[in-house]
């Protein structure tokens, strides 16, 4: 962490990804346009996923000058209707590195949006063009802005900027780029097709350089609920971020300067100028409940100053010394330095000492972490050998790294929260997978919750068999938070476990026409590469995964199994009506009869009781 | 002595009447079976039959026949069962095929049933699927495909004062010895089917070799030693197998081995001995009092031969041997005991080192005393 920090000091971080542009997928024109695609193409889907909006995503990519030969510069523009961005944010959110509103702990497809800047910056750095924007966030008005980025300085420069009336919301990102689609065309297509698959509520659309249209139109009208941003759960946390948790919860002593005195005042609901020490105290405890931080702040000082407000005015705090129970001012009418001691067992004690020391080990676990209540805070307190008491501000470096480990291995917190994944359903992947490959099998699942260091995660999966299916299966679609995964499956996990899995158990022989679909929901996926496209096997997934796997494989293996035994039938059959007569004629000539033994109505009586059996299975399949 | 033609005449045909009678029999044989058949599906029912187990758990060891037989454990094939079927009718057509030729008194090979099956619309996959139902076939019947008339491609030869006469169409009451003609006679199925008439000879030499039976006419030991010498060419195949059976059973000739010093070589005399496994269906394979002569592990140092050191595959059979209970006793266990302290094995033509005629003066004389004592 400290290492890269050091490094934004050093350069800017546009500099940084120019860079190290290979780590997010902009190694060379092929993979540079396909990435490109992904970025804006996830973008616009999770902003309309944030807002509940049904998703209309137009993909368009057109050869600046179609006659020159590939790599060449390619004009890469996404539609979406969206809610937009606000004209104020639009230079920074597309003119800046490190800029995005993807924070918070919930799933989504990207991180922080700094794919999209890095498209952006590899376009740029390809074609010298720059980014187009259109964006209308209040459905009435279009700004419409070409910005560049200044690299060295991490800044937009706004190139143009216009306006026109419009009469609905959303954001065209149109970028011009070194790309291949000769070589990436089918990553893109294919890319497109799977995306489609996995977001049902969606209508994607995708013109390409050949002007072939590829249209996708919604098939489920309902939107999956969206996720909502949840408090870490202790198992997923490092010092890092307990460090920054920490500073988040403490609090300046606030100045005392005129307009503060003011303010607590006006809390209070004092309108007498002059109100003496005792009674602003008594009026304070009334108001109590309804005070702000700092106002209170203020008041616990007052309570061991013993000053009014216009004594108040002529000092200055200089320490709080909560382990002395001392608060040093200095007074500007003596011109001195003086203390006042603090009793501890005051209640203003206490908020001094919040404010100060920041809060309790236990209040911070309850308060900060997801599913901590009061009794596992204090079993987790004594498990890691602190004080429940212990204050947060005074923990040393040795005491954060003793936390965070205690926190890793404690083992008693409760399963992590799922109301951050936002899966997409076991219905909507039924319907997709339906009218992607009309199977004659389908079978879809959807796993509870379960969770790999801290980090909440389910699985869904589809199996299907037959219909429009290629055989030579199982072929395998890859999902991770409705993101295809299209490279570098021969490392990734679900390829592991369906790899693993013997078919022939389940009656799926040879080259069997069929399908798996996986998805995995997680707030955070544990990517092998920086490339995100293969899933590392992380055990509890893979054990979610197999599980999964195994439940659907038993309904495929029945449905085989029914299947298997119509085919039998007619098979029999088939072997009946073809060898019986054979046999016939050999042992004929063999025991030397002249004419063929009475065999004929038998074997046609056979012939159609197992045509009738075949009938009789097939039948239960389609009732099924 | 003198033969009058009335008595020569007379002679050839008691010998055809033998082969016609033999003939006769697999004919009946194949009827029976064939007529089984015919009589299920005439009574409308899927036709069925019974056949031996070949399983590894169904190979026994019958002491008293001295070789490998098959238990009781029988399987049942049924037209019905769907699995069965195509080799079902695949071994129908195969007996229809033996019949033919049987009756026909035509032979063939194992590659011509392979390739004869597809003018009747049987597929079979490969030969070796073929092959496989023709050991059905010797199994359902109990009788080696010979009698049916297919034979292997492999031949083996065999020279010495030994006098047939051919039983196949077109050659039938023609004589033959078999000291003619110095590169030896094909054991074919014409020599296979021959009447054995008479010979001088008071021993049969099996040798492993082509090389030493060429070195064994050469230096004349059918004359020296009254021996009829055949090369089994390696594992002795099946028809040479029931020739020597014949000259020990109707000529009264006892059979001795001779084959390269090592563990392949043993075993090729304990095949002539008591079969294989792989023949547990059949009988009339074995010579159970043929000798293995040599060469012996113990003969390695006892003639200073030149060895070479075994692979690991040859050291893997001995240990695979030692666990045939043919390999149980006497000079069996003791020879295949010192290969393994030797780890060393020498070949017939080892004994040139001491002249090319070192093993036919010297070591052959003193290994035909010793067969009396064994």
């Amino acid at each position: 962490m400290s290492s890269i920090k050091e490094k934004f000091n050093q350069i800017s971080p546009s500099e940084f990804f120019y860079s190290n542009r290979d780590l997010a997928g902009f190694s060379n024109p092929t993979r540079s346009l396909y990435t490109a695609v992904r970025e804006f193409v996830e973008n616009a889907l999770d902003a309309c996923d944030q807002k509940g909006i049904l998703p209309d995503v137009h993909l368009t990519i057109k050869a600046v000058d179609p006659d020159k030969p590939d790599p060449k510069p390619y004009i890469l523009t996404v539609k979406d209707n969206g809610p937009g961005i606000d004209a104020e944010h639009i230079p920074l959110a597309f003119g800046t590195v490190l800029y995005g509103s993807k924070f918070g702990l919930k799933q989504a497809r990207g991180m922080f949006g700094l794919g999209a800047t890095m498209a952006i910056l590899y376009g740029q750095i390809t074609t010298n063009k720059p980014v187009i924007v259109k964006s209308s966030s209040d459905g009435k008005i279009q700004n419409q802005f070409e910005i560049l980025l200044d690299i060295q300085k991490n800044k937009p420069v706004i190139v143009k900027h216009t306006t026109k009336e419009i009469s609905k919301t959303g954001l065209t990102v149109s970028i011009c780029l070194e790309g291949d689609y000769s070589k990436a065309g089918n990553k893109i297509r294919d890319y497109v097709y799977e995306t489609s698959l996995i977001t049902p509520y969606a209508s994607i659309t995708f013109d390409d350089p050949k002007n072939q249209k590829f249209s996708h139109p919604r098939f489920v009208k309902e939107i999956p609920a969206p996720p909502t941003i949840i408090r870490p759960h202790p198992h997923g946390i490092d010092v890092e971020r307990i460090r920054r948790m920490i500073v988040e919860s403490q609090f300046d002593i606030p100045t005392i300067d005129d307009a503060m005195i003011e303010k607590v005042r006006k809390d209070l609901g004092l309108s007498v100028k002059k109100l003496s020490f005792t009674s602003i105290m008594d009026k304070a405890k009334k108001k109590w409940k309804t005070l702000s931080r700092p106002v209170r702040v203020v008041i616990a000082l007052m309570s061991f100053l013993k000053m009014d407000f216009e004594k108040l005015n002529k000092i200055k705090i200089e320490d709080i010394d909560m382990p002395n129970k001392k608060l040093f001012y200095w007074d500007f009418g003596d011109s001195q330095s003086k203390s006042v001691d603090m009793d501890p067992q005051s209640e203003y004690y206490k908020q001094l000492t919040n404010t100060v020391q920041g809060e309790p080990l236990t209040t911070f676990l309850t308060k900060r972490f997801q599913r901590i209540g009061p009794t596992t805070a204090v079993k987790f307190a004594e498990f890691a050998k602190f004080k429940p008491e212990k204050r947060m501000g005074t923990l040393t470096n040795q005491e954060l790294v003793n936390l965070s480990d205690a926190l890793q291995k404690f083992e008693d917190f409760m399963a992590p929260d799922s109301s951050c994944l936002a899966p997409l359903g076991a219905e909507p992947l039924e319907k997709g997978i339906k009218k992607f490959f009309n199977p004659d099998f389908v079978a879809v699942v959807q796993r509870p919750a379960s969770a790999y260091s801290g980090f909440p995660f389910i699985i869904e999966m589809g199996i299907a068999y037959g219909g429009d299916i290629k055989s030579g299966g199982p072929h395998v679609y890859r999902y991770a938070n409705r993101i295809p995964l299209l490279y570098d499956e021969g490392s990734d996990v679900v390829l592991k476990v369906v790899n693993d899995t013997d078919w022939g158990r389940y009656k799926v022989k040879g080259e069997p026409p069929f399908i798996i679909v996986s998805h995995i929901c997680s707030t955070r996926i544990p990517y092998k590469t920086a490339g995100k496209e293969n899933v590392a096997d992380r055990q509890e997934i893979e054990r979610e995964l197999r599980l999964a796997l195994q439940f659907l494989s038993r309904k495929l293996s029945s449905f085989m199994s029914k299947r298997g035994q119509a085919e039998m039938a007619k098979k029999r059959a088939n072997l009946y009506a073809k060898y019986i007569p054979m046999i016939a004629e050999f042992c004929t000539e063999l025991s030397g009869k002249k004419k063929e033994p009475n065999y004929k109505k038998m074997l046609k009586t056979e012939i159609e009781s197992e045509n009738k059996k075949a009938i009789k299975e097939e039948n239960e399949i389609e009732n099924n | 002595m003198k033969i009058t033609k009335k008595e020569q005449d007379k002679k050839i045909k008691s010998r055809s009447k033998k082969a016609d009678d033999k003939q006769k029999l697999i004919l009946e044989i194949l009827k029976t079976h064939g007529a089984k058949i015919y009589d299920d599906l005439d009574n409308g029912q899927f036709p069925k039959f019974s056949i031996p187990s070949r399983s590894v758990g169904n190979i026994v060891y019958d002491k008293q026949l001295r070789q490998y037989i098959l238990g009781n454990n029988a399987a049942l094939r049924s037209s019905r069962n769907s699995a069965q079927l195509r080799s079902f009718t695949q071994l129908m057509w195969l007996a229809f095929f033996a019949n033919r030729l049987t009756t026909e008194r035509k032979s063939s090979t194992l590659r011509d049933v392979y390739y004869s099956s597809q003018a009747f619309a049987v597929e079979f996959e490969d030969q070796s699927e073929s092959d496989n139902i023709i050991v059905d076939l010797e199994a359902v019947t109990s009788r080696a495909r010979e009698d049916f008339h297919i034979f292997p491609e492999e031949r083996s030869s065999i020279f010495g004062d030994l006098n047939i006469e051919y039983t196949i169409p077109g050659y039938e009451g023609k004589t033959m010895n078999l000291a003619n003609h110095p590169d030896g006679y094909s054991i074919g199925p014409s020599l296979t089917t021959a009447e054995l008439v008479s010979t001088s000879a008071e021993i049969v030499i099996a040798i492993e070799k082509g090389g030493l039976f060429t070195r064994f006419v050469e230096e004349q030991v059918d004359k020296k030693f009254k021996s009829i010498i055949l090369n089994t060419g390696g594992q002795a195949p099946r028809s040479t197998r029931t020739l020597l059976k014949r000259l020990h059973d109707e000529m009264k000739l006892p059979v001795i081995c001779l084959t390269d010093g090592d563990v392949y070589g043993e075993h090729i005399a304990m095949v002539i001995k008591s079969g294989s496994a792989n023949a547990a269906h059949l009988r009339e394979l074995t010579v159970p009092d043929a000798k293995w002569v040599g060469v012996w592990a113990t003969d390695i140092e006892k003639y200073k031969l030149p060895t070479i050191p075994m692979t690991e595959s040859d050291i893997k059979r001995c240990y695979d041997l030692q666990k045939d209970p043919r390999y149980q006793d006497g000079i069996w266990k003791k020879e295949l005991d010192v290969f393994l302290k030797l780890k060393r094995k020498a070949e017939l033509e080892a004994f040139s080192k001491y002249g090319l005629t070192n093993i036919t003066d010297k070591y052959l004389p003193q290994k035909l005393e010793l067969a009396k004592s064994l």
